[in-house]
């Protein structure tokens, strides 16, 4: 792709992204809004996952507390804004990771999978527990997101479902850019490193422990706003949405399946889920069955995802093109 | 003056004792082969010495600096690189990005998460030139699990080398290579380390014999002999333990 080509593409991008609420609808509109946040919650673990070579099984627990976070910051302090709210739920997160961080960084492959099974276990049942604090089973809700005012200059109505969808979508795009920066400089060559071979990465005189902290905390971090945005997406967090099973295995699903190897694998593989439970639960409520029957066929036939089949169609169309111009050229 | 020494460095497996009362006297500037057969604890020398295991007893001395125990990381970045008998690079990363890695690791890029690595040119420009030394320019973008097994070798001590350590520790650089691949890996490594000093594990007599200014030679866990290459050959325990049942095979 040329500049002149990006550009245009960028520009498109930007036009449709703002004319989409009015053109699709709210119903379509918070579709797009969710779909974004698992595309976010999704990259986060893929930061972990496909880029440093940690399987976590627990990933939940940031989401779940960037929501709890989110939520909980509404509910008790009056007038707080979108990014208030926002920057609450991703803190939050930081913070439960900063504290375990010291103990997962000393760990790899079962041990680092399953210690997070564990954690996210704990963090689902102090959420039942402290029933006083975030509602048990029925969780927080009916909290009030405050107007995005500039004194005399502007003032967003949060509510409003194409302001909301500027506000998530242009949040979740920011902390996408962030993550795939990161994965850009030569800390990001340090992870895949790491992933690779962590005793040559040892050797060549990284210390493995404090890139896995690094990396961890971000992952974290991106979950907490992936859970904020949602909570206020849906005005509500109940335990199961938050620290729920599910939470932790449905981005790894959309890892696998949108592609592992590359950066926007888990965003292809999260508007695919969306589409999916759009139109599957529809006809079936066994939405559960048809993902791990999907799950299957991938990581038999497609092992790259999604990703990977893009960057084949894309190779054949590039080869094809190229063909053509060539026996074009002899032709003249 | 002695860039690296260990004091009865003695070291076991779950009470098998591997290493027994190892004294290694490694001179700055001389290349030191070490030899032995298999399983003598040539290999676990290097993992001791080099931080992987912290050994059971004695010392390590490295740059007159006692570095017994202390971590792998932190062993390199006082100026010691090796090189693994099994290859160890990063196989989802191109040559080029492995080179660049220990490129980074040199310059002690360690956190660098605020610019574009593919826009640091004086990384790039190093990479390059080391890839050239090395031979592996024209697979500079392949990655590094798909290469030829000699290059990989190449670029095993090619990693080694590139963050450019004060002591260079080789573990059977040529191994499973052919006879043609190690020709080019000796003459390979004559020419990158030329002002460093080496410590080489090697089985091929010939390759030895080529490199080493002086030789020791290890037998279950414990030194035999050390000394120049015409005395290593004259040594009668050396020839019972080794050389004369090569000769024999
Ligand atoms: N991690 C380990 N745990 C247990 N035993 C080990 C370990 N590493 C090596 N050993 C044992 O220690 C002994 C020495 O092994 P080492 O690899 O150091 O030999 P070597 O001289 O490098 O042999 P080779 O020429 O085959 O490479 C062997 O008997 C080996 O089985
Ligand atoms: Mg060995």
């Amino acid at each position: 792709m040329d500049k002149k080509t990006r550009w245009m593409f960028w520009i498109a991008g930007i036009i449709i992204f703002a004319i989409f609420p009015k053109l699709a609808g709210i119903y379509y509109s918070n579709i797009v809004v969710s779909m974004s946040v698992w595309a976010l919650f999704a990259v986060s673990l893929n930061m972990l996952l496909g880029f440093t070579g940690l399987l976590s099984f627990g990933h939940a627990m940031y989401f779940g507390t960037g929501a709890y976070g989110a939520a909980l910051a509404l509910t008790h302090v009056n007038g707080l804004s979108f990014f208030s709210a926002m920057a609450a739920g991703c803190l939050c997160s930081v913070v439960l990771s900063l504290i375990v961080a010291p103990v997962v960084v000393r760990v790899s492959g079962t041990a680092f999978a399953m210690i997070h099974l564990a954690f996210a276990q704990c963090m689902f049942v102090l959420a039942l527990k402290f029933r006083n604090i975030t509602g048990g089973e029925d969780g927080i809700g009916g909290f009030s997101v405050s107007h995005i005012r500039i004194p005399g200059l502007f003032s967003l109505d949060v509510t409003d479902p194409a302001v909301f969808f500027y506000l998530s979508i242009g949040t979740v795009i920011l902390n996408l850019l962030v993550l795939w920066f990161v994965i850009q400089t030569p800390f990001g060559q340090v992870m895949a490193g790491t992933r690779d071979n962590v005793k040559r990465i040892e050797y060549l005189g990284f210390r493995v422990s404090h890139t896995k902290a690094v990396v961890y905390v971000l992952a974290a971090g991106s979950a907490g706003v992936a859970g904020a945005v949602s909570a206020m997406h849906q005005n509500l967090v109940a335990v199961n949405d938050a620290y729920g099973m599910m939470v932790s295995v449905l981005p790894i699903m959309i890892v696998m399946v949108g592609g592992a190897r590359s950066f926007f694998g888990p965003i292809y593989g999260a508007v695919f889920f969306g589409f999916l439970e759009e139109y599957v639960t529809a006809y079936t409520d066994k939405f559960e069955l048809i993902l791990g029957l999907i799950l299957i066929i991938f990581i038999m036939y497609w092992p790259l995802g999604l990703a990977g089949i893009f960057l084949k169609l894309k190779f054949k169309w590039l080869t094809r093109k190229q063909f053509l111009k060539r026996s074009g050229g002899g032709a003249g | 003056m002695n860039i690296l020494e260990t004091r009865n460095l003695e070291h076991e497996f779950n009470g098998y004792s591997v290493l027994k009362k190892v004294n290694l006297e490694i001179r700055k500037g001389e290349t030191h082969a070490i030899i032995g057969p298999n399983g003598a604890g040539k290999t676990t020398l290097f993992n001791v010495i080099s931080g992987m295991y912290t050994p059971s007893k004695g010392k390590v001395i490295f740059k007159k600096k006692d570095i017994t125990g202390f971590k792998a990381y932190k062993i390199q970045r006082l100026g010691m690189g090796r090189s693994f008998q099994i290859t160890a690079t990063f196989d989802n990363l191109t040559a080029f990005q492995n080179i660049r890695m220990a490129v980074l690791s040199r310059k002690g890029i360690r956190f660098n998460l605020f610019r574009f690595v593919d826009k640091m040119n004086d990384v790039t420009t190093e990479t390059i030139n080391v890839l050239q030394n090395l031979d592996l320019w024209e697979a500079c973008h392949t990655p590094a699990g798909m290469l030829s097994y000699g290059k990989q070798r190449s670029l095993e001590i090619g990693m080694a080398l590139a963050t450019d350590p004060d002591l260079v520790m080789l573990d059977e650089p040529a191994a499973g290579m052919s006879a043609d691949e190690t020709h080019t890996a000796v003459s390979l490594i004559k020419k990158l380390t030329k002002e460093k000093t080496v410590v080489i594990i090697e089985h091929d007599m010939d390759v030895v014999f080529s490199l080493a200014d002086r030789i020791t030679v290890l037998n279950h866990g414990t030194i035999l002999a050390t000394g120049i290459p015409k005395e290593i050959k004259a040594n009668k325990d050396v020839q019972a333990a080794y050389l004369g049942r090569l000769e024999d095979e």
